[in-house]
């Protein structure tokens, strides 16, 4: 029975190694510009990422060390008989130790309350109504089985107007603006996903929920859905246009608008849908 | 001993979890059949069949299979389909492509006897679009029960949101907006961003085939239905062949017939909105009254359609399967009216709702010529008319910009879209969310 002992210490080994790997793999870290492993595109992923490496520090810490007693007391004390071939230990029962129970329960509950302290100031600046930046809403976001439409402003700057801009599975903002959504879903619960900016977000239906976040680098994210909404649950991604200016936006704006006043087809072969 | 051999079995598990989860392509490995129309062997209400004429049935089967192949993985394609499709169907899957020439469908070289593993839209389509669609595209795939409107069963080749005119076959054009950019306010999603472009093309080219076959099956079912099953020389693989080059040139013929408005649109001024709304309301002499099916306040409760309520019970009151029993208890006169409101496929229809807002929904999208369109050219398959050439093109653009105005000018009908009531649920509007359940 301990070459058991062996099965853990190699089951413990390999999770440990995996978890040291992990970051030095694009593929296994959390979501990442590619080519960039350490850096997630928001300030408040940045943040989140100090969090959760404090948290697996400590889980860490605790892994290791229950495991290497676990191993070593399996691997000591099992199997060893006298000459009768009675074991040498009996195994003795005893009901209750106070002492090491006022232990077990508080170690982890200190370790969550300073866990708790600790993310709480992140935790307010990412979700607390009264921390929403003062800016426009730059979309309205509606989730639906299975898909994300977004509603612009249009170049009158206010929403439900004519001139709105209407894209699917298609959002854009630009690099370093706190950008605000306001978040609705028109069936079911939906979670709005941005992995790269560490956002999540449920969407509710019947609520409108402000989101926001920023990103410092330009370029082509991704958007999912957190939430097991229904069969087409997987289809519900979108892709994430990072701009890196405003100028770069507004011709993106001004390119959807004069494709969503399109009333004739210039050439037979035009490219209808674009 | 026994520690060792458990020992064995531990670390054999650890091994084997990993590579029964890891398998990829797998899907394309499986056996698919299409599925047979109804009509090859049952009495189909409103349509000829070819019940109790086992010989033309086999007859109809072999002919679908020396034409487009037995089963999915083995598709074949017509010679003269060659010109519709990407690089004359080489995009379809499972296919063989020598000196540049597409030969044949066959998974197997014949030379070196090896297999070519190509998924192009067949695997795209089994993966992303069957489960809706159905392996035959007949809109019976394992979740089309659970949505409203129904998935869109390719088998007749129509299809309502197209640039080409009323009852005429989409563009290739058509289709790909459709798959890049969904319909909006039915389960169809948009999936521009999870296909490329390339791999739409892909997609596609497998819906025109699907729809090809289809409709050559429903063609030969027609040409059986006519023909003495004791004749040996009915439904001959040459008629079967001549028949499938009807509906592929038909394809092919419809592709050029992309409606563009010959005058440019009018400007959406006062006038021109205030114009579009005496037409919709039936007060020129013209007399659209497109307020008969769409309603006075264009909230789709036009008298001419089964009522709001009616139709709500029927479609979302209980289970789908129990359908037909709904209907059968409505009063006679109401059965009726439910039976002239159902579209080419035979499911219920609604007029669009106009009116909902901010939330207005157009299915077939809302740019200008889009519902252009609609308005001129109709939707095929459904009671919405071709107008064009009844009313001239400037009068279809006063509709247009009519339209495109109302949900943020309700009172253009009188009426502020929810005066103090409440609001109208989900559900209860023209364009009602997935039955979810
Ligand atoms: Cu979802």
């Amino acid at each position: 029975m301990r070459y058991w002992s062996v099965v853990f210490a190699l089951a413990a080994i390999f999770s440990v190694g995996a978890f040291v790997y992990a970051p030095l793999s694009g593929d296994w870290w959390l979501p990442n510009p590619s080519g960039d492993m350490h850096h997630s595109v928001s300030s408040f992923g940045r943040e989140i990422d100090s969090l959760f490496v404090i948290i697996l520090v400590i889980t860490g810490v605790v892994f290791i060390g229950t495991q290497v007693v676990l191993v070593w007391e399996a691997y000591r004390f099992a199997d060893r008989v006298d000459d009768a071939g009675r074991p040498v230990r009996q195994a003795r029962y005893f009901h209750g130790s106070q002492r090491l129970e006022v232990i077990w329960t508080i170690i982890p509950a200190a370790i969550l309350v300073f866990i708790a302290l600790y993310q709480m100031g992140t935790w307010a600046n990412i979700k607390f109504r009264s921390a929403a930046p003062k800016v426009q809403p730059t979309a309205e976001v509606t989730a639906r089985q299975f898909q994300w439409i977004f509603r612009y402003p249009g170049p009158d700057r206010k929403l439900y107007t004519p001139d709105d801009l209407y894209t699917v599975n298609d959002f854009h903002f630009v690099k370093d603006r706190m950008t605000l959504i306001n978040l609705r879903s028109s069936d079911v619960i939906h979670s709005f996903f941005l992995p790269h900016m560490r956002i999540k977000q449920d969407a509710v239906p019947g609520m409108i929920i402000p989101v926001w976040f920023d990103s410092d680098t330009a370029g082509h994210f991704e958007l999912v859905c957190a939430e097991l909404c229904g069969w087409g649950h997987y289809k519900m991604r979108g892709n994430v246009t990072v701009h890196a200016s405003d100028e770069e936006f507004a011709k993106w704006q001004a390119d959807l608008l004069a494709e969503q006043n399109r009333s004739q087809l210039s050439m037979a072969t035009d490219n209808q849908g674009r | 001993m026994t520690v060792r051999s458990r020992l064995h079995r531990v670390i054999g598990l650890c091994f084997l979890v990993p590579a029964i989860s890891g398998c990829s392509d797998s899907f394309l490995a499986g056996k698919l059949h299409y599925v047979e129309n109804e009509a090859l062997t049952k009495d189909v209400k409103g349509r000829s069949s070819l019940v109790g004429k086992p010989r033309l049935q086999e007859k109809v089967r072999k002919a679908l299979a020396d034409i487009f192949g037995e089963d999915p993985q083995r598709i074949r394609v017509p010679e003269a389909m060659g010109g519709l499709l990407n690089s004359g169907g080489a995009y379809l899957g499972n296919y063989q492509v020598q000196d540049g020439v597409v030969k044949h469908s066959a998974n197997e070289d014949p030379v070196t006897k090896q297999f070519t593993r190509y998924a192009g839209g067949y695997g795209i389509y089994r993966r992303q679009c069957l489960h809706c669609h159905g392996v035959s595209g007949a809109g019976d795939g394992p979740t089309a029960p659970f949505l409203y409107p129904y998935p869109r069963d390719y088998r007749k080749g129509l299809f309502k949101f197209t640039s080409t005119p009323n009852g005429a076959r989409p563009s290739k054009e058509d289709l790909k907006r459709t798959v890049r950019n969904g319909l909006n306010g039915t389960s169809m999603p948009a999936f521009h961003s999870l296909l490329s472009d390339f791999e739409i093309d892909q997609v596609v080219d497998y819906v025109i085939f699907l729809s090809i076959r289809g409709e050559t099956e429903l063609a030969l079912i027609d040409e059986g239905a006519i023909s003495d099953e004791t004749d040996i020389n009915a439904l001959s693989p040459e008629t079967a062949a001549e028949i499938a080059d009807g509906v592929i040139r038909r394809w092919i013929a419809d592709q050029s017939k992309v409606v563009n408005p010959t005058i440019a649109r009018t400007e959406s001024t006062r006038e021109s909105i205030l114009r579009g709304r005496e037409l919709f309301l039936g007060k020129t002499p013209e007399k659209l009254e497109c307020s008969g099916c769409h309603g006075l306040l264009a909230r789709g409760d036009g008298k001419s359609f089964v009522p709001q309520d009616v139709f709500n019970q029927v479609v979302f009151g209980g289970n789908p399967s129990e359908r037909q029993q709904r209907i059968d208890a409505l009063s006679p006169e109401m059965k009726d009216l439910w039976g002239q409101k159902l579209d080419d496929w035979g499911n219920p229809l609604r007029p669009a709702n106009l009116n909902r807002g901010k939330d207005t929904v157009y299915k077939g999208g809302r740019r200008p010529i889009d519902i252009y369109w609609r308005i001129a050219k109709g939707i095929t398959g459904a009671q919405m008319p071709a107008h064009y050439p009844t009313i001239d093109e400037k009068k279809v653009w006063d509709l247009v910009n009519f339209v495109l105005a109302l949900p943020f000018e309700p009172e253009l009908l009188g009426e502020s879209p929810h005066p103090g009531g409440p609001e109208v649920p989900p559900g209860v509007s023209g364009t009602p969310p997935v039955a979810a359940r």
